[in-house]
């Protein structure tokens, strides 16, 4: 029976995408693609400025993680006037560290509690108009405004550091604008206008066991749903603990064998290699010493669990621990573990940020700024939310950007978020007679694990359509639904 | 102490001092004129930006080069000297290529913050795009021709130690530009080079190593309105009595934006709990609604119109929207994604899937498929598209100033936008 199932748009998520999947004659899934269909040249406009606009410029690639953009660009931009990572002042860096911890603190909490928590919370076959925040809001107040407040908190201490909560500017080359002042740290320290880092680290703890609880419950589906085999990436300290804003970049394969041991970030040209569709604006990252059939690597929360030897931070260490005696093995390729590994992370933020709040170098107000000698290139690399970021410039003698390339976390995920089309199609459409909304969703639920920003992706700004159509073996369309 | 003389400025009474700029004398005695090339060192004044247009003794004249003088009859707030006024900023706006979300001078800028002062939200006229030279000739700064309003003031200005000029006008007509000479350019000081940047109305001179001004919060434009007649608007005016609201319904979309403006929506915060007890949210990001359910209120817009795609939602929009509201730079007017509107598509594509570094070696495949919707040849404003009701600028607009327009538009409740509100970065 001819059918094309239209899921339009994705919501949930941010950007633009379409599924296609083609059957063959006998109704079995042939191929899936995961389209993005969004395109907007930041490599390309952003040549001909100089190099001290990028950090302000490309943060314009999202607003949901503007401040990874701008740290990326920052560290880039460093080696431009010769500061390397090292170099920067020790108050300078701590700064822009709290930035980055309040911004995946607050993203993370954005994406569970108002963007994947309805899937959880009502299940995949809840109706339309309760899976969103206002339906967990009426379920559970108390979680809803836990969750709203948690992202509030990384918001407002977003906004103390770089004046705005969104596309606000703190780095600059060499350095940062300012440090906190001791009125603005109390405020995080002393509860009075919202609730203070303790009682965000209280919370974030709350949140890590009620996804343990959550799995133990659930464990059958969370274990199988969308889960494969892949590689994955992120950064790591030297001694092999997870590092979120200036670590050395680690992969290992399915099975936890090292495929990228450690290495510098500046040199990331040596290792890595993109891809192009011609059915997709978002390109394939991989390891060239792999090889483009297996050398792609999930990133993000669930691959920077598998990757780090160890968390710094002693509650979410000990949530790691437990994540790993729960799952049995060393490394998970379950795609809905992302969302209790992107809880632990929380955790860990939210006691990295306590850590920051109460060190006396983020009030220093001197030597915030340092300078060196020019340089032409500079590679800035960090851990976003959504897993590794790359920023590369190259400038000429006068400051004026001549090459750009950027390679955005959501892009590596991009054979990852493909491969969980496929195991949906597979898996719960194929050869099905009556096609449900609650399976069209559970497309979206599997994609939106990966907590996909695909305006980053794409350089593209965009809203999500994900258009699935059925083909058959000819490759001709065979009918339509639309979700409503 | 010269001869005191009197004028009169929207028919009241003024005695002044003979032979001082009427501008000066307008603004101390609490009329507000914009000017943009009046500048206090510069005598005679300029008179090139015509923003500070009144009508004196029944003639339109820039008040800056008028000097005070027996018998003087100036109007400065009439309805149609208002709009002339904003008429001017709105087409220097529309002339250049003025993005301020990735402008240094941003919240140091007079352009910008005369477009604050008249409550600019978009510009009356089209945006021209104007591919324009970024000149990195000089030795201590950068010129960046695409944020030059031709106000003159570094031409007459700025000179070196030996007396001589740095800049100078070039071509003519609507092909003027301030050329540098690089020569004395380079004998310029460090100081004589940042007081260039700073007689600058706009980020058009930038001192290399010196543009970093300074933080949000702390520039000059951020916090207060200069107007002598502003009044500062009450902070919080949500006083809807919940029970007598009738429920509306909104729908939000995504086109060519980042999210910040969605994201912006949400830093309300707890807020959003009281919110959607008066609205319900139809057809949106945040919700699972594909397709509109029922006939919306009020359609929230944000970002601009990049491919074919954009445009049929956007005209959905207009069809199952009573009102539409463009949120944010990109919606408004293109935004930063309208730098490519200088450059060919092609080329963007080209530096992304065939000349990027990391890119496969031999890679001839620049993506084209059915399932990709066709790119526009430039980004366009959403009101290029259908018509647009109402434009809350910013990058992105504050959360309070979209709900309060929101709320004004659903339900006409008091509606006043705090001057550190009306951001357009």
């Amino acid at each position: 029976m001819s059918k094309t199932i239209t899921i339009d748009p994705v919501t949930r998520v941010e950007g633009h995408g379409r599924v296609t999947i083609h059957l063959d004659d006998e109704g079995n899934v042939d191929e899936t693609y995961f389209h993005i269909v969004e395109f907007r040249g930041f490599e390309r406009f952003i040549q001909g400025h100089p190099y001290w606009q990028a950090p302000n410029l490309v943060q314009r690639l999202c607003g949901i993680c503007p401040v990874s953009h701008h740290l990326a660009a920052a560290k880039a931009i460093d080696q431009i006037v010769g500061i390397d990572p090292k170099d920067l002042s020790t108050g300078a860096t701590k700064l822009r560290r709290l930035l980055h911890y309040a911004q995946i603190f607050q993203s993370h909490a954005l994406h569970f509690f108002y963007l994947a928590s309805p899937d959880l919370l009502f299940g995949v076959d809840a109706p339309p108009e309760k899976r969103n925040v206002v339906g967990v809001a009426v379920e559970n107040r108390e979680l809803a405004v836990k969750g709203i407040t948690m992202r509030k908190f990384g918001q407002e201490l977003i906004k103390a550091l770089a004046g705005k909560k969104i596309h606000g500017t703190l780095a600059v080359p060499g350095g940062v604008y300012k440090s906190l002042k001791a009125e603005e740290r109390d405020t995080f320290l002393n509860g009075k206008e919202f609730p203070d880092i303790d009682t965000m680290i209280k919370w974030s703890q709350e949140m890590v066991d009620f996804m343990k609880d959550y799995h133990t419950k659930n464990r059958v589906f969370l274990d199988t749903f969308a889960a494969f085999p892949s590689g994955h990436l992120g950064t790591v300290r030297t001694d092999g603990a997870l590092e979120l804003y200036d670590g050395k970049l680690r992969a290992i394969d399915s099975e936890g064998n090292i495929t990228l041991p450690d290495v510098e970030p500046d040199d990331y040209l040596e290792y890595f290699s993109e891809a192009v569709a011609k059915w997709s604006y978002m390109k394939f990252p991989y390891l060239k010493s792999v090889g483009r059939k297996k050398g792609w690597n999930r990133v993000g929360p669930l691959a920077r669990m598998n990757i780090c030897d160890y968390i710094s931070t002693p509650l979410a260490e000990k949530a790691r621990r437990e994540y790993f005696e729960f799952t049995g093995s060393s490394v998970n390729n379950s795609t809905m573990y992302s969302h209790w590994a992107r809880l632990i992370e929380t955790l860990h933020c939210a006691e990295l940020m306590k850590e920051l709040l109460l060190d006396p170098d983020i009030l220093d107000e001197n030597d915030l700024v340092r300078e060196g000698n020019e340089r032409n290139v500079g590679i800035g690399i960090i851990e976003a939310p959504r897993g590794t970021l790359t920023h590369h410039y190259e400038v000429d003698d006068k400051g004026m950007i001549v090459r750009c390339n950027l390679i955005v976390s959501t892009t590596h995920n991009n054979d990852a978020m493909n491969e969980a089309v496929k195991w949906v199609a597979n898996n719960v459409i194929s050869r099905e007679k009556t096609i449900t909304e609650g399976m069209l969703n559970q497309v979206e639920v599997a994609i939106r694990a990966y907590d996909p920003c695909l305006s980053c992706a794409t350089q593209a700004m965009g809203k999500m359509p994900l258009k699935a159509e059925l083909y058959d073996h000819e490759g001709t369309l065979i009918g339509e639904k639309t979700k409503n | 102490m010269g001869k005191h003389v009197n004028i009169t400025i929207d028919g009241r009474n003024i005695l002044a001092d003979e032979g001082r700029n009427l501008v000066d004398v307008a603004t101390e005695n609490g009329f507000f004129i914009p000017s943009l090339c009046y500048f206090e060192n510069i005598d005679p004044p300029l008179g090139t930006c015509r923003t500070c247009t009144c009508k004196i003794n029944g003639k339109f004249t820039p008040a800056c080069t008028e000097k005070v003088r027996e018998g003087l009859a100036v109007e400065v707030n009439s309805a149609e000297l208002k709009d002339m006024r904003k008429g001017i900023v709105e087409m220097m706006f529309a002339e250049g290529n003025h993005i301020c979300p990735s402008c240094e001078k941003s919240g140091n800028c007079d352009l910008q913050h005369m477009g604050y002062e008249l409550g600019i939200a978009i510009s009356r006229f089209p945006h021209l795009f104007k591919n324009r030279l970024i000149d990195y000739g000089a030795k201590r700064m950068v010129m960046e021709h695409n944020r030059c309003i031709k106000c003159l003031r570094c031409v007459v200005e700025v000179e070196n130690d030996d007396g001589k000029k740095v800049f100078s006008y070039q071509n003519r007509g609507n092909e003027t530009h301030v050329g540098v000479d690089y020569e004395e350019e380079k004998k310029l000081t460090r100081d004589q080079a940042i007081q260039a940047m700073n007689i600058c109305p706009t980020g058009a001179i930038i001192v290399r190593g010196e543009s970093v001004g300074k933080p949000f919060g702390e520039r000059k434009f951020d916090e207060d309105s200069i107007r002598p007649d502003y009044v500062k608007p009450v902070k919080s005016d949500n006083n809807i009595d919940l029970s007598n609201v009738e429920k509306k319904r909104v729908a939000t979309v995504s086109l060519a934006g980042c999210f910040g403006c969605h994201m912006s929506m949400l830093d309300v915060d707890t807020e959003i709990l009281d919110l959607v007890e008066l609205i319900t949210f139809d057809k949106s990001p945040l919700t699972d609604f594909k397709k509109f359910t029922q006939r919306c209120d009020v359609g929230i817009i944000e970002g601009s119109v990049c491919n074919e795609e954009n445009v049929e939602t956007l005209r959905t929009f207009r069809e199952q929207c009573d009102l539409l509201v463009a949120v944010g730079e990109c919606a408004i007017w293109g935004g930063l994604p309208s730098l490519r509107n200088t450059i060919p598509l092609g080329e963007c594509l080209e530096e992304a899937f065939l000349n990027c570094v990391t890119n496969e070696q031999g890679n001839t495949t620049i993506p084209y498929h059915k399932h990709l919707p066709k790119m526009l040849d430039r980004i366009y404003e959403c009101r290029e598209v259908v018509k647009i009701d109402y434009f809350i600028p910013g990058c992105p607009p504050d959360a309070q100033h979209i709900w309060k327009a929101v709320k004004n538009l659903l339900w006409n409740e008091n509606y006043s936008i705090l001057y550190s509100e009306f951001k357009y970065d």
